[in-house]
């Protein structure tokens, strides 16, 4: 565990080193606020209707798909480093979870999940 | 290496057969109801056929399996998981039989609930026969999350969505308490293997570490059970669910759920017997009180089955308390029937689809005289009118309770029974006696509910002929905590 504590100090230098570099522009940069600098950017135009708009449902698909295989990834490790001492039993089992997996993967793509456009 | 996969997968055999077919159904249903070249077909019906035929199927592999008695891995086969196992099937056979033209009426045209009906079945078969706290919570997590998806698969109704949050955020909360009891006792003894724990409590003095476990896992089980103090989310989420998957939820989660809680309790805890009595015994008695009262005020017919279904989980409660042989029998006679009952109960919903309120029952004596001589008979039996089959399993139950000097509890079974009544009693007067103000008509009943009812009302009527089978098959059942 010893080797995470450079990772730790590191975590904070470079927390303290982005603190400091976004610090200097504050001081060093002249602030002139008025409305038309502070208005939200619409390419040049008056913003046309109500900032709400409907969220795609497919950013939510494309996270729980990320979240599902990521998960994947996750048992893909100790199986992977694992390997040679596992022989065909654990190799066979893996191949099962993957192919349940896939079937899952088959079943979005059937679906359209993954289309965009 | 080699024995594992000559012998140890035949153990497995019907829930491997299971979760095939229903990946198989899974991707012949996504293949073709996408398939632009077949014109985008409605499989509901299709793959509902082919469910129960798999059901079938793994009915028949469970009871024929070669092995009667072994623990493999983290699961066990005994008398007792095959019952329950076949029970399981049985249930969620005849919820999909009698939802076929439920789902064609009502438009329900994705084959998706029917898919998760089998998983979860799966899930609720390795439950009955997990061995271990690790299996029992990844079964119990397999099946909620199925139920989750299934109370809220009517995307277009209000009620089915709020159903399914309400589900998911009131069964996540559970199964965490239950994870704490788990990890509790696994920090405690450093095991997990039921057999083991039941070796290690034997005769040892009782830690609270221990005690507050168990409080847990119990609180845990009875929120999933929906026993009183922990019953809140169950009206609104059986509601709200469309009628078919409520069918389905009234009774298999109960039947495994239960499975797993008497196995845990009554083998691996059985010398904690008497701290986890009083906490079943509080809950069954506080079930059955507030059930009979509750379901008096009701207006629709949903609800007021589950605040029955409350009840009755409060007279099982009670038999499950006593702990002993005579309990576990009477648990389980009890069992059987109140599902012959409620799939009865459900069929006769389902084939009266537009009622919502009890008021809509007006007069059904004349628009179906058949179907409501059926339901007639069939509230007298919840009630446990004689000589109909509710009555000798509320009968047995409470001479199981009485024989184990549960006094109070039996009596206020009695009493709460007797009040209960009232309400079962009043929808018969409205089935017969009251006039109503706007007619309903009702379309024709479907071959495979009619068949469903005549079976289910023919053994509620006769069961008090021949009710031996029953009773020494579950006798049988109940020995396997004993030996």
């Amino acid at each position: 565990m010893t080797e995470f504590f450079p990772i730790f100090i590191y975590i904070f230098v470079s927390l303290g080193l982005s603190l400091f570099i976004l610090g200097l522009s504050f001081v060093f940069s002249v602030q002139k606020p008025d409305p038309e600098k502070l208005s939200a950017y619409e390419c040049g135009f008056d913003p046309f209707d109500d900032a709400r708009s409907r969220f795609d449902i497919r950013f939510y698909l494309v996270a729980i798909l990320f979240i599902i295989f990521d998960l994947e990834v996750t048992f893909l490790f100790p199986w992977a480093v694992t390997l040679n001492q596992i022989g065909f039993f654990g190799f066979w089992s893996m191949m099962l979870f993957l192919v349940i997996l896939t079937i899952g993967f088959i079943y979005e793509w059937r679906k359209g999940a993954l289309d965009w456009e | 290496m080699k024995e594992l996969f000559l012998n140890d997968f035949k153990l497995a055999i019907p829930e491997l057969f299971l979760i095939s077919i229903s990946i198989f159904l899974l991707v012949y249903g996504v293949v073709y109801s996408t398939s632009n070249l077949k014109g985008y077909p409605i499989l509901s019906n299709n793959i509902s056929r082919l469910a129960l035929i798999t059901l079938c199927f793994s009915i028949i592999l469970v009871m024929n399996h070669p092995i009667k008695e072994a623990v493999f891995f983290s699961l066990i086969l005994d008398d007792f998981s095959s019952f329950l196992k076949v029970l399981i099937l049985i249930c969620s056979f005849t919820s999909i039989l009698i939802s076929l033209d439920y789902l064609k009426e009502e438009k329900l045209n994705s084959f998706e609930p029917i898919i998760l009906i089998l998983i979860s079945t799966v899930s609720m078969l390795l439950m009955v026969s997990s061995y271990d706290f690790i299996s029992m919570y990844l079964g119990i997590e397999l099946q909620s999350l199925c139920f989750y998806v299934l109370a809220a698969c009517k995307r277009d109704s209000e009620f089915s969505t709020e159903a399914g949050i309400k589900y998911f955020l009131l069964g996540a909360f559970s199964s965490g308490l239950l994870l704490f009891g788990c990890s509790l006792i696994y920090g405690f003894t450093g095991l997990i293997h039921f057999e083991e724990l039941a070796k290690v409590f034997s005769g040892i003095e009782h830690t609270n570490a221990i005690k507050l476990g168990i409080l847990f896992l119990a609180v845990g089980f009875l929120f999933k059970l929906t026993a009183v103090p922990f019953h809140m989310w169950a009206p609104d989420v059986y509601e709200g669910a469309p009628n078919s998957i409520t069918a389905f939820f009234l009774i298999t989660p109960k039947i495994a759920i239960l499975g797993l809680f008497v196995r845990l309790f009554l083998y691996s805890f059985y010398d904690f017997l008497f701290s986890w009595q009083v906490i079943l015994l509080i809950s069954s008695i506080a079930s059955m009180i507030l059930a009979c009262f509750a379901a008096m005020a009701q207006k629709k017919i949903k609800r007021l089955l589950v605040y029955s279904a409350i009840g009755h989980v409060g007279y099982m409660l009670l038999a499950f308390s006593c702990g002993n042989l005579e309990g576990i029998q009477a648990l389980f006679i009890y069992l059987v029937i109140y599902f012959i009952m409620t799939i009865n109960m459900f069929a006769s919903i389902l084939s009266l689809r537009h009622v919502k309120y009890i008021a809509d029952l007006h007069q059904l004596v004349r628009t179906n005289p058949l179907l409501s001589i059926t339901m007639g008979v069939n509230l007298f039996s919840i009630a446990g009118i004689p000589p109909l089959a509710g009555f000798c399993s509320k009968f047995y139950l409470f001479f199981a309770a009485i024989s184990s000097s549960l006094y109070l509890g039996a009596l206020i079974g009695v009493l709460t029974s007797v009040v209960s009544c009232f309400y079962y009693i009043r929808l018969i007067k409205i089935i017969y006696f009251e006039s109503p103000k706007t007619w309903i008509h009702y379309s024709t009943i479907d071959k495979e509910k009619s068949l469903i009812l005549a079976i289910t009302s023919f053994f509620i009527l006769f069961f008090f002929c021949y009710p031996s089978p029953l009773f020494i098959f579950t006798h049988k059942i109940a020995l396997t905590f004993i030996i």
